[in-house]
């Protein structure tokens, strides 16, 4: 057992799951939709982000690059939720909600990925 | 550049033979469609209608070609249909006369051979990677070329008989295997086959002809000095010849070679087995003794090039040899029990003294007579050690049903030959070591055990690997201010408490020294060449593991290193080497 893959493994499957949790429902409603579910969301693909630096491998590079892509539609639909209720005071209207759930949306498809990658990755090296 | 030239030919020949059917047509066309226009056509609403240039050009088009779609815009005139009948027998004969041609071109044996040449010199252009050019895709070439394609090596064949190049191109190999019906003694189509590409590792020539062998050998040298030349010689003059023209330069004496198998195998009794096993042939066990007798009498049929060879390989293991051959031999020859002028027969064999004889060599250049002399020597003596030579790779049904304890067939040993010289040169030294020293019988049982433990009834792979940044980016770069042993580098990267199964038979070092089977603390250098044995399974692990960091740390020490700069800080912070 190598401690690293457990720690590695853990934030990243926890990214894609909280990420799920987020996306899960109806998409324009906004009460299906938690704001501490989200932030939750960010935070832990923070961490897997950081994880990922510093691997010399390709499989390393292929991953970090996933995570990146995860924060960044994440970034953008923190932003676009904080402008809506606190800068431009329109509110969660459906359309609003929409956009913010499917940049979340975006970055679950970038964590299935990164999970993809590190399943095989595994299996791989168990040959 | 030397596919242009030959396009240039093939547009030259097809402009060519073009002209005259294509002059006719323009001929043809022309003036039908202007009598088209000029004859008076149909009165409509009380006009004379003419066709128009168009019109008769797309009558003219269906008409020509037999197509026949009708009388446009409005039904002809009689004038018109007079003309047109005209038009239609002499433009379908020009159209005949267009097509007949394009077929004649078709066969043009010129323009099919400079076809055949560019598509070549195309194939060959797109190989990546390295390759090798066969000239002679005979019983030897075939032997090579299929040998090649399982160890998925390109190889160019050029032959100067062409249902060579048809069989060729009937084969399924599992890499691509370019053929040319060409002259291979011809310079221009040495550099189609890629001659002068630094991809290109040897050249290797084995046609029929022992001169056009040599032809080549010299021309290879010229048109790149880098290049092996491996060819296939059983005069000596030639080799003397060869052997000057500079360069890496190998000849292979089939007889030679065998002669010598011989000899190691009477000193080894695993060798011969071993020997086959490596080289890939499914039909020999591993561990399959032959036990040619050590002492006693050897009869020797047909004193040519192989018998030569033979009898001083069992001379030099100290065995007595008679001979019987239809010429008389040399009176400087030594160490003969006895000589019968004459063909092999019950008699001459009697003569020889089979009856005391242990062990008998046929030799001659007719397949008939070779298994002839086997049954002929057996029913007189059953306990005889029978090698026999079997010419034509076509007998090799009535060879094997004969159960000879040896069969030697030059083509196929010259073809092995020069599969295990391009494959894995350092196995040379490997036997070498086995030979000179009778002590050593014990290691290669050693070996063969091992072999036949670990690897079984699966393939084997014997290959040589390189250790340079290419091929082993991570062993090398840990190389260069730090040794590894080669006891680690063998671990398996899943569990390093297990071996891989794969042995290093001979590690050759940039400064030439050889070590033959060296022990799992020998530390590998930079530019080592080592020759590994065992099963692709484990060569794929092998090559995983000097091509990763973080496998080649973890077979080194045990210890995961950390990957993440956040696990580096924490290693770091608790004091430890990895995790």
């Amino acid at each position: 057992m190598n401690l690293e893959k457990v720690i590695f493994g853990f934030f990243i499957v926890l990214a894609m799951t909280l990420n799920f949790g987020f996306f899960l429902g109806e998409i324009s409603n906004p009460a299906h939709h938690n704001v501490n579910e989200l932030f939750a969301v960010v935070v832990v693909n923070f961490i897997a982000t950081g994880l990922k630096l510093g691997d010399r491998s390709q499989v390393g590079a292929v991953l970090l690059s996933t995570s990146l892509v995860a924060d960044l539609q994440l970034i953008v639909a923190v932003f676009y939720w904080t402008s809506a209720v606190h800068i431009n005071m329109v509110g969660l209207t459906p359309d609003v909600m929409t956009s913010i759930v499917a940049l979340s949306g975006g970055a679950l498809l970038a964590n299935v990925v990164s999970v993809v990658i590190l399943v095989v990755d595994t299996l791989m090296s168990r040959l | 550049m030397a596919a242009s030239v030959d396009l240039s030919r093939v547009t030259f020949i097809v402009l060519r033979e073009m002209r005259k059917p294509i002059l006719a047509i323009i001929i043809v066309y022309s003036l039908s469609i202007a009598g088209m226009i000029i004859m008076p056509g149909p009165v409509v609403n009380g006009e004379i209608q003419y066709l128009s240039i168009f019109h008769a050009f797309y009558f003219m088009t269906y008409t020509a070609t037999t197509t026949g779609f009708g009388e446009i815009p409005f039904p002809f005139s009689n004038a018109q249909r007079s003309w047109a009948i005209i038009c239609l027998y002499i433009s379908v004969i020009t159209w005949f006369y267009a097509i007949g041609s394009i077929i004649r071109l078709i066969q043009n044996p010129y323009l099919s051979k400079a076809l055949a040449e560019h598509e070549f010199s195309n194939k060959v252009e797109r190989i990546s990677g390295e390759f090798i050019i066969i000239c002679g895709f005979g019983d030897t070439g075939s032997v090579l070329a299929r040998g090649l394609s399982d160890a998925r090596l390109t190889a160019v064949v050029i032959d100067s008989n062409e249902e060579r190049i048809k069989a060729l191109k009937l084969r399924d190999y599992k890499v691509p295997m370019p053929g040319l019906f060409a002259d291979a003694s011809v310079p221009k189509h040495l550099i189609e086959a890629g001659i002068r590409r630094a991809d290109c590792k040897a050249i290797v020539s084995v046609t029929s002809n022992e001169e056009t062998n040599l032809k080549i050998s010299a021309l290879a040298r010229i048109l790149n000095p880098n290049i092996d030349v491996i060819t296939k010689s059983k005069v000596e003059i030639w080799e003397e010849t060869l052997a000057t023209i500079g360069g890496k330069v190998h000849i292979i004496d089939p007889f030679k070679t065998y002669a010598q198998l011989l000899a190691s195998s009477i000193e080894q009794r695993y060798f011969h087995s071993f020997n086959n096993w490596l080289v890939g042939d499914k039909s020999t066990e591993l561990k399959q003794p032959l036990c040619p007798p050590k002492d006693g009498l050897w009869i020797i049929c047909g004193f040519g090039r192989m018998g030569q060879e033979i009898k001083r390989a069992l001379n030099k293991q100290g065995l007595k040899t008679a001979i019987i051959d239809p010429k008389p031999i040399s009176p400087d020859e030594d160490n003969v029990e006895t000589f019968v002028l004459g063909l092999t027969t019950a008699r001459t064999l009697k003569l020889a003294g089979i009856e005391q004889a242990v062990g008998i060599v046929t030799g001659t250049d007719d397949d008939g007579q070779n298994v002839g002399i086997l049954l002929n020597a057996r029913s007189i003596n059953p306990h005889l050690f029978t090698v026999v030579r079997q010419n034509s790779h076509e007998n090799a049904a009535a060879f094997k049903a004969a159960k000879a304890d040896m069969i030697m067939q030059p083509s196929l040993v010259a073809a092995r030959r020069i599969m295990l010289l391009l494959k894995a040169p350092l196995l040379k030294p490997f036997f070498k070591y086995f030979v000179v020293n009778q002590d050593r019988a014990h290691e290669m049982n050693d070996v063969i055990s091992w072999v036949q433990e670990s690897i079984g009834d699966k393939v084997p792979l014997l290959t040589s690997f390189h250790v340079t940044q290419k091929n082993a980016k991570a062993l090398a770069d840990f190389l260069e201010n730090d040794s590894f042993q080669l006891g680690d580098l063998l671990k398996d990267p899943r569990d390093r408490t297990q071996l891989l199964d794969l042995v290093v038979l001979v590690a050759k070092s940039a400064g030439e020294s050889v070590e033959v089977l060296p022990g799992s603390n020998y530390s590998v250098k930079i530019n080592d060449q080592l020759l590994l044995c065992g099963t692709d399974f484990s060569y794929r692990l092998f090559r995983a593991t000097v091509n990763n960091e973080y496998k080649l740390y973890h077979v080194r020490t045990g210890l995961r290193q950390p990957r993440s700069y956040f696990m580096q800080w924490y290693v770091r912070k608790m004091g430890r080497e990895g995790l």
